[in-house]
């Protein structure tokens, strides 16, 4: 197997930075739509209510079928692939973000309206910072989740890893077939715990040391 | 508690008047060593505790007291020693049979949230193979004597219970299988000073009606003196310093580490030391909810008394107008009033300063075991005490 | 599939709430509030269903997508797909559930991270990866497909079940032990009626995660409504693809309302 990495060192490469790239690029798009939402929704009880509901029927959505639906109107390509892994991040993000800021102490929110802080400054300084931790475990769970997506939307020809399974699929019993797919399977294993890390990394730098644990 | 008189336990001791249905235990050379660390938890500790009676374990966090109670229902194994209940060395017995004769309370009384107040109380009754019937009886025989209605708090959940009820009923909890001897750790830790003190009067009025054999380990000196026949102050490694009765360690401390962990103020220590029975009581006018008002003004001011206490229909204070406020009444009204001061015979000096000056008032109610009348406490009372002590300090 | 690595906040353990304020809940209110997020989920789902039906009986299909969309097939299809799931599922609970209660005991306590650190990274690997190289391995069809399912979904159900059980309040347990109960006694009749709710949480979790990653079964021979998406695909027929995952989607929801409407009546009373 290290002999077919070897020769294809260039193939792999460039559809591990593929894979990361979609991955990252949708994770990044979805927590801000993910955060966008909770911010708009986490001051009212029934708005937070529908939300979590969306989010979490969003989530017993399987992601073959909603690629396969995603096909119908924008064809084979890159463009399903990118929706389906945005809302997939997105869902995760948007729960742990309302929990979050709902989790914020109501007095520190208005001892900071109490100093003359507006509506906006108070959010970006004092419920975001520290709903933060919460916001970035979501933005793990998306990650960890999406990467495995990102591996099925190569199916309908997305970028990525999971071009290495499915072309070992389609080749079985064929000289590479089993090499091919562990490929795949491994580099992505190894990506998630990658990305996973630097996450913990990001966590630990842009968490206030006061609330660390 | 039948069941106890019935069959007295192994190590019954008759003294004089007091009912006692506890056990003494025995300690011999218990020490705890945790694998790693330099020096025992609890080293070679040996003492006696007499049956009936209320011992307090005192002494700053980590000096291994409550170690030292968990050895005795074996939560925690010791390394070393016997410890024998009553003439029965229990060291190797089975550990949950012998728990079943322990009753053991914790902080917040370690009710099991999934289950009913009765189905808690019942828990140890029913690994014994007691029958329904007999556990139902039990259950609201022990809820009646921790001051609960049965009718209202037997099919409760604990979470619809306030701090100091969920107390009550992990002491009914303990007290199930009627067990010799009681363990209590830290239980009145996590409740507000008021509901400790009225938890301490009852714990004191429950003692007193089954004499069982009580270890109970608290950091509040104040509650040491209180509730304790004896008290064990222990210093790091379990190591007894004094164990003595309240007023000989405060009077004599044995090392200046007892002077110092008892705290300056002595003088109002004393405080603690005396009981609210153990002073002259005022004896007022009492009027019964519903009687002629106009008859209780009368009878009040032929006594010459400011005040009147009122009484529901079971005999319990529930109110003290002036005899204004009811000469405006016909009859004499049934509202309570929830801020009266109201102690316990057994309560201390200390607790009724506590409670007159929580209320803002110059006197207290004093009430007697079952919650009856037994007189009222003016302040002066107390400034008289605290007079006299001063008086001796000095002299 | 897609609830993979969840960090579920709701199913972590609730705190107890401060004594004092803790009398006035009103357990029926609640519980009132439950059961009416409850039914609005079976009637989005019923809606949801009917509009197939509508769908299916009105639509002017082709031969081929009548065939595929039979009653029969889709029946066959719908049961193939459960069938599938249950037997997972079932799998799952017998080894994760167990797995899970001895990784909280003392003797194997000190074992739990290495084995929740081991199902982590498991985790990370992608399903559609895991299910090609078990069938490499063992050959396609139902029996691997399964195997595949049940590596994948066991990984919440065990994590919740150590998770709720480690979230029982010490103290109580202490407090069982201090009364004289055995440990397996304190195990059956503290630790796990207190842990059934995350414990639950966990089963829900896995059963959503097992109708999804089930679509991948078409790939390695295992049926189920994954073959009507496929099918779909391959031969463009945007009927059998949507069909096939409007399916599995209300299938899936319908299990999750299921494990719900089971997480309310099993959440013990008290709580």
């Amino acid at each position: 197997m290290w002999e077919y990495v070897t020769e294809r060192a260039d193939l792999v490469a460039f559809q591990a930075f593929q894979h990361v790239s979609l991955v990252v690029q949708c994770v990044l798009l979805g927590s801000l739509i993910g955060v966008a939402v909770a911010v708009l929704v986490y001051r009212s009880p029934k708005a937070t209510a529908l939300a979590n509901g969306a989010s979490a029927v969003g989530l017993t959505i399987p992601a073959f079928a909603l690629l396969g639906v995603l096909l119908t109107p924008f064809g084979f390509g890159i463009t399903p692939a990118v929706i389906a892994v945005t809302f997939y991040a997105a869902l995760p993000v948007l729960r742990n973000a309302v929990v979050g800021l709902a989790g914020v102490d109501r007095s520190l929110v208005e001892s900071a309206r109490g100093i003359g802080m507006s509506r906006m400054r108070t959010l970006l300084r004092v419920e975001l910072p520290l709903a933060w931790p919460v916001v970035l475990a979501g933005v793990r769970v998306s990650t960890q989740m999406v990467m495995g997506i990102a591996a099925i939307a190569a199916y309908v020809l997305g970028p990525g890893l999971g071009g290495f399974i499915f072309s070992g699929l389609s080749r079985l019993g064929g000289a590479n077939a089993v090499n091919s797919t562990l490929t795949g399977t491994i580099a992505i294993v190894l990506l998630a715990l990658v990305l996973d890390l630097l996450l913990v990394l990001a966590g630990r730098l842009t968490t206030s040391r006061g609330i660390r644990v | 508690m039948s069941e106890a008189t019935s069959a007295p336990p192994a190590g019954t001791v008759g003294s004089g008047d007091r009912h006692i249905s506890g056990v003494a235990i025995r300690l011999d050379g218990v020490t705890k060593r945790y694998p790693g660390q330099d020096h025992p938890a609890v080293d070679d500790v040996t003492l006696e505790i007499a049956a009936g009676e209320t011992v307090m374990f005192v002494g700053p966090s980590g000096c291994g007291k409550t170690t030292l109670l968990k050895m005795l229902n074996r939560l925690i194994e010791p390394s070393s020693g016997r410890i024998h209940l009553g003439d029965e060395d229990v060291t190797d017995q089975d550990a949950d049979q012998l728990r079943r004769r322990i009753g053991y309370v914790i902080q917040a009384g370690g009710l099991f949230p999934h289950m009913t107040v009765a189905t808690n109380i019942g828990m140890v009754p029913r690994m014994l193979k007691w029958d329904k019937q007999r556990i139902a009886e039990r259950v609201d025989e022990l809820l009646d004597l921790v001051g609960l209605d049965p009718a209202v708090y037997r099919d409760r959940y604990p979470r619809e219970l306030s701090g100091g009820q969920q107390q009550r009923v992990g002491v009914a909890r303990a007290l199930a299988a009627d067990p010799p001897v009681l363990l209590m750790d830290e239980p009145f830790g996590a409740v507000d000073p008021i509901t400790r003190q009225r938890l301490q009067d009852e714990l004191l009025r429950i003692q007193e009606e089954l004499g069982k054999t009580i270890v109970f380990v608290t950091h509040d000196f104040d509650e040491a003196v209180k509730l304790g026949d004896k008290i064990v102050v222990f210093d790091v490694g379990a190591r007894v310093v004094q164990y003595d009765t309240p007023e000989r360690i405060l009077a004599e401390p044995a090392e200046d580490y007892v002077a110092d962990f008892v705290g300056a103020g002595a003088t109002l220590k004393q405080l603690t030391l005396t009981r609210v029975g153990d002073v002259d009581l005022m004896q007022v006018t009492t009027a019964t909810v519903g009687s002629d008002s106009a008859q209780v003004v009368a009878a009040a001011q032929a006594a010459g008394d400011g005040f009147v206490v009122v009484l529901d229909r079971r005999g319990r204070p529930i109110s003290w107008p002036t005899v204004a406020e009811l000469a405006r009444t016909t009859t004499v009204p049934d509202t309570v009033d929830e801020r009266l001061p109201v102690v316990g015979l057994r309560s201390t000096l200390n607790d009724a300063l506590d409670t007159m000056l929580a209320a803002s008032q110059g006197g207290v109610v004093v009430t007697s075991r079952r919650g009856g009348l037994a007189g009222v406490m003016a302040v002066e009372t107390v400034m008289a005490a605290i007079q006299r002590t001063r008086t001796e300090v000095a002299g | 599939m897609t609830a993979a690595t969840e960090l579920h906040p709701e199913d972590a353990p609730q705190e107890v709430p401060p004594e004092e304020t803790a009398r006035q809940a009103d357990p029926s209110a609640a519980g009132d509030g439950g059961w009416r997020a409850l039914l609005l989920q079976p009637t989005l789902l019923a809606l949801g269903v009917a509009a197939f039906l509508v769908w299916r009986v009105t639509a002017a299909l082709s031969e081929t997508e009548r065939r595929q969309l039979g009653w029969t097939v889709l029946g066959n299809s719908i049961r193939e797909h459960l069938a599938l799931t249950a037997a997972a599922a079932v799998i799952v609970l017998l080894i994760a559930v167990p797995l899970g209660i001895a990784l909280t005991r003392r003797p194997l306590r000190r074992l739990s991270p290495l084995v929740i650190g081991i199902a982590n990274t498991g985790q990370a690997a992608p399903a559609i990866g895991l299910f090609v190289l078990l069938a490499m391995w063992l050959g396609f069809g139902f029996g691997t497909t399964v195997v595949a399912l049940v590596v994948y979904a066991a990984l919440p159900v065990l994590r919740n079940t150590m998770v709720g059980l480690q979230g029982v309040d010490a103290r109580l347990v202490e407090a069982g032990r201090g009364m004289g109960m055995s440990a397996l006694s304190v195990l059956l009749r503290v630790e796990i009626p207190l842990a059934v709710p995350v414990l639950l949480a966990g089963v829900r979790t896995a059963l959503v995660l097992l109708v999804g990653t089930a679509t991948l079964a078409t790939f390695i021979d295992g049926g189920g409504l994954g073959v009507l998406i496929n099918t779909g695909i391959t031969l463009s027929l945007d009927s059998l693809l949507i069909s096939g995952a409007v399916l599995v989607a209300l299938l899936a929801l319908a299990v999750d309302w299921l494990g719900r409407v089971v997480e309310h009546v099993a959440r013990p009373r008290g709580l």
